[in-house]
């Protein structure tokens, strides 16, 4: 296969994700790389199992706890009624339209993304806000074809998750499920050269240390970007 | 209530799934680990002693698990019930053929707890556990990944990475590679199950690639 994946998740970010430490937005565009990848699918898996077990072999710890506390509380428990064995129904396919384009979004992108309209656009790019919060940012990044991103700079961390079509920077080509990190020293300037659009997933750390008016003078973008 | 403190039992390996369920050759209490048992008979028969044992062992775990997570007992609580409420609404959800019920328990937790301090900073339309987590519905990987490794395993340069794995992979990896065990010799001798055995392998490859490709980088 010439489109598979190469560009993964440290097994680190992979562990904080499977443990649930890890930020929402971050922990978003993991989850979204694992729609697209079965490689790191089988890790979370083979960690879930890791942790799993350590919860199982830990101590119980001195339990404070009355019996007739847990008592209650499994009683309250068990009068509760069984859900039937239902698996829950998938989120319904969705599809986003942006640029006269229209995407199918990957499984943990579409009760979030799914109703985006609120689009900024600038030329042949255009980037839409997910629900996020500080310090970090979450959009949705469209570039059309033939179309180069402005060379920009960022003050914080900045991630980028291939979800359709395909870019190139400095350092390689990435295709959709490919991640990119980019600390704040890269200067790196993303361009899609091919005749297909490219959707992708950004996250943003804020930037930490920032005067703000300054760097909106220096950098217009950054607003944009950001 | 007693705490029923009963030894720890796992799931079988993925591949005895069928001689259970098909041939029936094999008495169900051999094929299935004790929790898993458990979870099969609250999901089918509404059991509330095998309800009462899952209860027992897991309950005042999760409890020391929340404390460390929340750093306060009520917190800590909140997540014991919910966790456990959903084992008991959901048992008919667990697949063990997808791994053992304590593995399934975890994630039931850590879900709980992600939308627990999601709810507190209070935002509609957030991203939630359920966003975050496909709850297993992904198909089984194929398990190719060992056996290409097994040659760069032997070659020096890997020597100093191997010290840097953490404890219990380098334990695993030093039993299979080091001194030839089988994966089942492994799993006897460490008493861990074999899917756990294989789960620390691949981890440790896995770390063994990123560390190996850092240094020639």
């Amino acid at each position: 296969m010439t489109h598979s994946v190469k560009h993964h998740p440290s097994i680190s970010l992979l562990e904080l994700y499977c443990d649930g430490s890890l930020n929402a937005e971050v922990a978003l565009l993991v989850a979204t790389h694992l729609d697209y990848c079965p490689h790191c699918q089988q890790l979370c898996h083979d960690i879930e199992a890791d942790l799993g077990g350590q919860l199982a072999e830990s101590a119980a710890g001195s339990s404070e706890l009355h019996a007739t506390d847990w008592l209650e509380m499994m009683n309250r428990i068990t009068a509760t009624p069984q859900l039937p064995k239902a698996t829950p129904a998938p989120a319904p396919q969705s599809l986003l339209s942006i640029g006269g384009y229209q995407f199918e979004l990957p499984r943990a992108l579409r009760r979030i993304a799914g109703h985006r309209s609120k689009w900024l656009s600038m030329g042949g790019i255009a980037t839409a806000r997910l629900p996020s919060g500080e310090p970090h940012h979450a959009s949705l990044l469209f570039i059309d074809k033939n179309t180069d991103v402005p060379l920009h700079t960022h003050q914080g961390l900045e991630m980028t998750l291939v979800l359709s079509g395909e870019m190139v920077d400095e350092h390689g080509r990435y295709v959709p499920g490919d991640l990119i990190i980019n600390s704040p020293d890269d200067t790196h300037k993303p361009r899609n050269v091919s005749d297909q659009p490219c959707l992708c997933l950004s996250v943003l750390s804020a930037p930490l240390q920032f005067k703000e008016g300054l760097t909106r003078w220096l950098n217009p973008l950054q607003r944009f970007f950001y | 209530m007693d705490l029923v403190m009963t030894e720890r039992h796992h799931g079988p390996e993925p591949s005895t799934q069928g001689t259970f369920s098909l041939s029936g050759s094999e008495p169900v209490d051999r094929a299935l680990g004790q929790w898993e048992q458990a979870l099969a008979l609250v999901a089918l028969k509404r059991d509330k002693h095998a309800y009462h044992e899952l209860f027992g062992y897991f309950a005042p775990r999760l409890r020391a698990f929340g404390i460390k997570m929340f750093g306060n007992e009520q917190q800590a609580l909140e997540m014991v019930q919910d966790t456990l409420l959903n084992v008991w609404q959901k048992a008919a959800l667990f697949d063990p053929s997808r791994g053992c019920a304590s593995t399934w328990i975890f994630t039931i937790a850590r879900n709980v707890r992600f939308d627990m301090l999601r709810k507190k900073q209070s935002r509609k339309d957030d991203i939630s556990a359920d966003d975050l987590w496909a709850d297993g519905d992904y198909p089984e990987a194929e398990d190719q990944q060992t056996q290409k490794w097994e040659l760069w395993l032997i070659s020096e340069k890997l020597a100093p990475h191997f010290a840097a794995l953490p404890p219990a992979q380098r334990t695993v990896m030093e039993k299979v590679y080091l001194e030839e065990l089988s994966h089942q010799e492994v799993s006897d001798q460490l008493g861990i199950p074999l899917g756990t055995v294989k789960s620390r392998i691949r981890l440790a490859l896995d770390r063994l690639r990123e560390a190996l490709d850092d240094s020639q980088r």
